[in-house]
C-alpha cells in the first residue's frame, strides 16, 4: 500500500480574473502509486489541467495562484520546495506531455535540439551523446528515419510524429512519473490508438507511474488502472477502472457513460447531460452538479456531499449514498 | 532545391534594387535640376573670381561642365557617366564626387553604427525584462520612458543634451572634434551625445516592440514545455522565449534604418558639427551641388535596399519555417 510515489492533498488553484475568483482546483486529494496509471477523467473546465500543471507549478502567475494543499513526492512537498529543487524534479523525475503537440515544440529549433535538451540538462551529457540518446528514444516512440528526422524542424513533422517526439523528451532522463495532459486529443483516431500503445508499453516495461489526463472514458478503458472523475473542480467519484466502469455510482459519472457510443447495448441515440457546466466563478450552493442532476433532493443544494467509502478505493462524493 | 529557392529569391530581389535605384537617382536628378539656380552660381561664389564679368564666368563654367545642355542630355551623360563608376564632379567643393565621399562617410558610418548597436541592444533587453516583470513597477518605469523616448524629437534633445552636458556641465565638448583618431576612447567619448540623440527614439520604439513580442511568446505552449523540462529561467527566456520574440523586432530595426540613415543622422551630423554624408549633403543642396545630393541619395537607397535583403537572408536562418521558393 505505502508505494505512494505522489500525494496531491487538498490541492486548492484559484484563477483571478477581471470577473472574479475562479476555483479551478477545489480541495482535491489522491495519490499516485509506483507503477500505476491514474485517469483524470471529466468535461473541459473541470480543473483536470490545472490540477496537472499545479502539480509541476506550472501554472500561469498572474491570474493562476496555488492557494492551498500539499504535493508531496516521497513526501517532500513540492508547493514549498525551492524553485532549484523544483527545476531538478521537472522533467527529470516527473515529466510532463502536453495537449496539443502542434504548440507545444518550439518552432524554431530543430527536434534533435529539443529532445537532447534536458538530457544535458539533467544527466549533464556533452552534445554528441546526447544526441545519440536522443535518437535512441526517438527510434523507440516510432519515428522512422529518426537519424535523418532530428535536423528538422517542428513545422516538417505531422502531429502524431510531433507527440511522439513530447513523449520521448519527456521519458529522455527515466522519468519516475509522467503526467500527460490530454495526451491524445489533438489527434485523429488511429494516431491516437498509436500513442495509447505507446503509453501501455512504457507502464508495462519501465513501471512508470502514470497521470493520465482525458476527457474521453473511451481512452481511459484501455489503460487507466484507477479513474478520477473530476467535475467543477472537485472528485465527484474515484475507484478502479473496474469500479467505475462497472458500477458507476455518481450520477455525473452515470451521465458521461451515456455520452459514449454503445454497440452492445443497443442503443441508438445517445443522451447527453443537460446543462451547462457550472461557471467556477459564482459556482451552485452545496453539491456543484445538483443544477443538471436528475436525482436532485432538496440537501443537495445546501450541503457539500462529503466522500463516502462504498468499497476498497471506490468512493463518491454525492447525497444520494450518505 | 532550398538553396536554389533562395539563390532565385536573391538575383530577383537584386534585379528590383537595380530598378529602384534607378528610379531614386532619375528622380532626384530632375528635382535638382529643374530648380531655379544653377551650380555655377553658387561656385562662382566659391571662386571669388570679382574682377572678371559674372555672367562671362558662369557661362564659361556651365559650358565647361555641360551645364548649357538641354537637362536630358545631361541627365543621359550623367547616368552614363555613372554606370562607367564616374561619380561627377562637385561643384561646391571643387573636387570629385568620389573622393568627397571617401573623405566624409566614416563620419556617418561610425554614428549611424554605434546608435543602431546602442538602440537594439538596450532597447532588446529593456523590452524583454518589462515583459518578463509584466505589471511591476519597473515594467511600468520602462512604459513610460518609452513613451517619452518616442515622443522627444531628436533635434530637440540634441541641443538639451548639448546644453546640459556640454555648456552647464562642461562634461563633453559642444562640437565634434574630427582630428581624434577613429579607433581611440575620445573618439567614442566624442560620440556619445550624438548617439543618444540619434538612438534614444529609436531605442524607446525597440523596447516597445521586445515587450510585446516577448509577452506573445511568453504565452506559448512551447514555454511551458521548457519550463516542464527543468530549464532554468533563463534558458527559457534567452533562448526558447528570444529566439522567436527578435523575429518582429529585427524587421523593425532594418525599417528604421532607412529613416535613420535619410532623417535621424542628417539632423545629428548637423547639431553636433559631424562631417558625414549628411552634413555634406544638407551643404550640397543649399550649394546646388546636385552630383554630390544624387550621390549621397542614391547610397542611402542601397544601403536600405541591401539590409532588407540581408534581412530576409537573415530570416531564413532565424526562423527555419520562412522561405523563398
Amino acid at each position: 500500500m505505502n508505494n505512494t510515489v505522489l500525494e496531491v492533498k487538498h490541492l486548492k488553484t484559484y484563477f483571478f480574473t477581471r470577473s472574479g475568483v475562479v476555483k479551478a482546483v477545489d480541495g482535491i486529494s489522491f495519490g499516485l502509486r509506483k507503477g500505476e496509471s491514474l485517469c483524470l477523467v471529466g468535461e473541459s473546465g473541470c480543473g483536470k489541467t490545472a490540477t496537472a500543471l499545479s502539480i509541476l507549478r506550472l501554472i500561469d502567475s498572474p491570474p493562476g495562484r496555488i492557494i492551498g494543499g500539499e504535493i508531496l513526492y516521497h513526501g517532500e512537498d513540492l508547493l514549498r520546495c525551492s524553485s532549484e529543487r523544483l527545476r531538478q524534479i521537472r522533467g527529470n523525475r516527473i515529466a510532463m506531455i502536453f495537449q496539443d503537440p502542434q504548440t507545444s515544440l518550439n518552432p524554431v529549433f530543430t527536434i534533435g535540439d529539443q529532445v537532447a535538451e534536458q538530457i544535458k540538462l539533467h544527466l549533464r551529457l556533452k552534445h554528441k551523446p546526447a544526441m545519440e540518446r536522443a535518437l535512441y528514444l526517438m527510434e523507440q516512440v516510432g519515428i522512422p528515419q529518426a537519424r535523418e528526422r532530428m535536423k528538422d524542424y517542428p513545422h516538417q513533422f505531422s502531429g502524431g510524429m510531433k507527440q511522439r517526439v513530447m513523449i520521448a523528451a519527456a521519458l529522455s532522463c527515466e522519468p519516475e512519473i509522467l503526467i500527460a495532459d490530454e495526451p491524445t486529443t489533438a489527434l485523429d483516431t488511429t494516431i491516437k490508438a498509436q500513442i495509447l500503445d505507446i503509453f501501455r508499453d512504457l507502464k508495462q516495461e519501465r513501471n512508470m507511474s502514470i497521470l493520465f489526463i482525458t476527457h474521453d472514458l473511451g481512452t481511459v478503458a484501455g489503460i487507466a488502472d484507477r479513474i478520477i472523475v473530476m467535475y467543477g473542480g472537485r472528485v465527484a467519484e474515484a475507484g478502479t477502472a473496474l469500479d467505475i466502469f462497472d458500477q458507476p455510482k455518481h450520477p455525473y459519472t452515470h451521465g458521461l457513460f451515456n455520452c459514449l457510443p454503445n454497440i452492445s447495448a443497443g442503443r441508438n441515440r445517445l443522451t447527453p447531460i443537460p446543462g451547462m457546466i457550472p461557471s467556477l466563478i459564482d459556482p451552485p450552493e452545496g453539491c456543484i452538479f445538483n443544477p443538471r442532476c436528475e436525482h436532485r433532493m432538496p440537501i443537495c443544494s445546501e450541503e457539500r456531499p462529503k466522500e463516502v467509502v462504498l468499497s476498497g478505493e471506490h468512493f463518491v462524493a454525492c447525497h444520494l449514498y450518505s | 532545391m532550398k538553396r536554389g529557392g533562395l539563390q532565385g529569391y536573391i538575383i530577383k530581389r537584386l534585379i528590383y534594387a537595380a530598378l529602384i535605384a534607378f528610379g531614386v537617382v532619375t528622380i532626384t536628378f530632375f528635382l535638382l535640376r529643374l530648380g531655379p539656380s544653377s551650380p555655377a552660381d553658387k561656385y562662382l561664389a566659391n571662386m571669388s573670381a570679382r574682377t572678371q564679368d559674372p555672367a562671362q564666368v558662369v557661362a564659361a563654367i556651365e559650358a565647361r561642365y555641360g551645364l548649357d545642355k538641354p537637362v536630358y542630355e545631361q541627365y543621359i551623360d550623367y547616368v552614363v557617366n555613372l554606370a562607367r563608376g564616374d561619380w561627377g564632379w562637385s561643384f561646391s567643393t571643387s573636387m570629385p564626387v568620389m573622393k568627397l565621399i571617401q573623405r566624409h562617410w566614416v563620419y556617418s558610418f561610425q554614428l549611424i553604427l554605434l546608435s543602431m548597436l546602442f538602440s537594439a541592444s538596450l532597447g532588446i533587453l529593456i523590452g524583454i525584462y518589462s515583459a518578463v516583470k509584466q505589471y511591476t513597477r519597473t515594467d511600468y518605469l520602462a512604459t513610460l520612458f518609452s513613451f517619452i523616448g518616442i515622443s522627444i524629437p531628436n533635434f530637440w534633445l540634441g541641443i538639451m543634451l548639448i546644453l546640459v552636458f556640454s555648456v552647464q556641465l562642461g562634461w563633453f565638448k559642444t562640437f565634434y572634434d574630427t582630428g581624434l583618431p577613429m579607433f581611440s576612447l575620445a573618439n567614442l567619448k566624442a560620440l556619445i551625445l550624438p548617439v543618444i540623440t540619434l538612438g534614444t527614439g529609436m531605442m524607446a520604439g525597440y523596447t516597445r516592440y521586445a515587450r510585446s513580442a516577448t509577452l506573445d511568446n511568453l504565452r506559448k505552449e512551447f514555454v511551458k514545455t521548457a519550463r516542464a523540462k527543468g530549464l532554468p529561467e533563463r534558458v527559457v527566456i534567452g533562448k526558447h522565449v528570444f529566439r522567436n520574440a527578435i523575429l518582429p523586432v529585427i524587421t523593425i530595426i532594418m525599417f528604421d534604418l532607412s529613416g535613420v540613415v535619410f532623417g535621424g543622422a542628417y539632423l545629428t551630423e548637423i547639431i553636433f558639427g559631424i562631417p558625414g554624408l549628411g552634413r555634406i549633403s544638407f551643404n550640397a543642396i543649399f550649394a546646388g551641388d546636385y552630383p554630390v545630393v544624387v550621390t549621397i541619395t542614391l547610397i542611402g537607397a542601397l544601403v536600405v535596399l541591401l539590409t532588407n535583403l540581408a534581412t530576409d537572408i537573415v530570416y531564413t536562418w532565424l526562423d527555419p519555417r520562412i522561405r523563398y521558393d
